[in-house]
């Protein structure tokens, strides 16, 4: 073998990259871990909201609006985790050096990692459905639940995921890179908390709808709690889906900018 | 091997100059290491050895100079790292994967195929002693994760080969086996390699040239031998003469200048150990022999220790401050 000709990767270097992570992710406790707690929880909740009827003090829809909203947030927040620590993670623990002194491109390395991240949220989908469909189709809302939770909640998922990544890049340890982005994914799922006539001013509802997390999470409200249809709401999609392609087109910008930290 | 004319060399820099912000941490650094030659980069922590290295293989940008690595110019980074391979210092290594994917991982972003990838990692595996192909890197110990490391680095038979303290954590039946497998990598194939540690005595068997760094300058760079020359280390040298002929043989060299120090050893009649001014008059060894000699004293022996690399590394990193 001759190293002298610089060769043509025989595939794309991010789909080799995130064939690696995949792997990575998948084939040890970490994927599997963050998913099975997700799972857990989003199960006792479901529990919560349907079994006991002493307990619940909600109507089936919210039970389905809470379900489904939990399963964005906490989704999101899986996917936002392993993404965080893409590239401060490989920093962290000494395996960065040696990747960018292979002929990968950075970018790739970003888009590779993205994917895997993105993998995240696929699962918590499959592990959400089964939930959704049986609480949903009590009060008859299965298929709006489950196309609220694949749409909104993936453009919620690629927008933080994406934002995760571009700190991680930036960041110099995990630590903080953790630790931003969940205080940040944090604060914007916050507004979505907010009292009903502050959410419903002029002001909050142009917050809300700014705000990609927190409007997901209202058109989930809206669409299945409010009983209203998708037409009357689909501008709350316009935040999240500006906002997963903007963090994105971020992410891999700011791979130009990943240094190896520990310069001396 | 020093590098000749008719030795291309494989790495070339002039004034290579790396700051972080007003810290300079290598400061006009020339270096050429000719193909299937051994360089060592020597220094003590904090010299910019390290720098040196993560300028020549594009992971920091430097702030002057001029550097050709494997032919590629540093602006040509896709090109040169398709030419290098790095072993870092601190390198890590993701602990759920095997060996075998994670080498074949290296080898497709090198722009192997799959197939070609995993053909490669085996046969490496295999040549590092390595062929467990199946156990997970976490079960590996510390010297065969070094091992996995430099399997890595040469996953594409690289053109120049840079190792950060490659026997790090090895012991010293492992040590003993990268040094030869360098060596061999480095006549065999023809590979350059530049060698980062602080193992002096490795260095000193298996580096055809060294450079010795400090506080982010060049010091000295030549074959182990001019190193140790340029350091002024004084060699001892001892004298057995009959014992009766010692006052005489004392007396005589106590006017040479070339003798700096001269001390009887009592436990041996006869002997007289001498440190001789070797580096500021090369014939010294000559001049005492002479005198003896014209003063008709039979020499029983005579025997000059070399200064080793560690003695000159030490004098010349303390002198310029960079070792208190």
């Amino acid at each position: 073998m001759s190293s002298t000709a610089a060769r043509t990767p025989s595939r794309a270097g991010w789909s080799i990259v995130a064939r690696q992570e995949l792997t990575e992710l998948w084939d040890s406790t970490r994927g599997p871990g963050v998913l099975l707690g997700f799972s857990v929880l989003l199960a006792a909740l479901s529990y919560l909201v349907s079994a006991d009827a002493g307990i619940n003090l909600l109507d089936a829809r919210e039970s389905v609006g809470v379900i489904v909203q939990t399963a964005i947030a906490l989704g999101t927040l899986t996917a936002l985790v392993i993404s965080s620590d893409a590239i401060s993670g490989e920093r962290e623990r000494g395996t960065l050096e040696s990747l960018l002194v292979t002929p990968l491109h950075r970018r790739d390395l970003v888009i590779g990692k993205l994917i895997s991240a993105t993998s995240m949220w696929v699962a918590a989908i499959l592990v959400s459905l089964p939930f959704v469909v049986v609480l949903a189709r009590g009060p008859g809302v299965a298929f709006d639940a489950v196309i609220v939770l694949v749409v909104a909640g993936s453009l919620v998922a690629a927008a933080l995921t994406a934002f995760g990544l571009a700190i991680s890049s930036l960041a110099m340890s995990n630590r903080v890179s953790l630790a931003s982005a969940i205080s940040i994914m944090l604060l914007l799922a916050a507004p979505s908390r907010l009292p009903g006539v502050t959410a419903n001013g002029v002001l909050g509802s142009i917050f809300i709808k700014l705000n990609p997390v927190s409007a997901g999470l209202r058109l989930a409200n809206e669409v299945l709690v409010g009983q209203q249809g998708w037409a009357d709401h689909w501008s709350l999609l316009v935040s999240p889906a500006v906002a997963a392609v903007v963090l994105t087109a971020v992410a891999i910008r700011l791979s130009g900018r990943i240094e190896l930290g520990d310069a001396r | 091997m020093p590098t000749s004319t008719n030795t291309p060399n494989r790495l070339h820099c002039r004034g290579l100059t790396v700051k972080y912000g007003e810290y300079v941490a290598a400061d006009h650094i020339d270096l050429d290491v000719a193909a299937g030659e051994v360089f060592g980069l020597l220094g003590p922590n904090g010299a910019g050895k390290t720098s040196v290295i993560r300028a020549l293989t594009t992971i920091i940008r430097p702030a002057d100079g001029t550097a050709t690595v494997a032919g590629a110019d540093l602006s040509d980074q896709r090109t040169l790292r398709q030419r290098i391979g790095v072993l870092p210092e601190s390198s890590g290594y993701p602990r759920s994967q095997t060996g075998l994917s994670y080498l074949r991982f290296y080898g497709e972003l090198f722009g192997l195929s799959r197939a070609e990838a995993g053909t490669r990692a085996e046969q490496l595996l295999d040549q590092f002693g390595l062929g467990r192909t199946q156990q997970r890197i976490s079960h590996y110990s510390r010297g065969m994760r070094q091992r996995l490391g430099l399997c890595r680095a040469m996953i594409n038979a690289p053109e120049v080969l840079f190792l950060d303290e490659p026997t790090l954590g090895l012991d010293p039946a492992g040590k003993e086996d990268v040094v030869r497998r360098l060596a061999d990598i480095a006549v065999q194939d023809g590979t350059a390699i530049v060698l980062c540690t602080h193992l002096l005595d490795e260095v000193e068997r298996v580096c055809d040239r060294v450079a010795i760094m400090a506080a982010g300058r060049l010091l000295t760079t030549g074959t182990v031998d001019e190193v140790i020359d340029s350091s002024a280390v004084p060699r001892t040298s001892r004298l057995r003469v009959n014992p009766d002929d010692v006052a005489a043989a004392h007396e005589i060299l106590d006017r040479l200048d070339v003798v700096e120090q001269m001390q009887f050893d009592n436990a041996r009649p006869g002997d007289l150990d001498l440190r001789l001014a070797s580096v500021t008059s090369p014939t010294a060894s000559s001049q005492v022999l002479t005198a003896i000699v014209a003063a008709q004293i039979e020499i029983r022996a005579f025997e000059t220790d070399r200064a080793s690399l560690n003695e000159a590394f030490l004098a010349l990193t303390t002198a310029t401050g960079a070792i208190s």
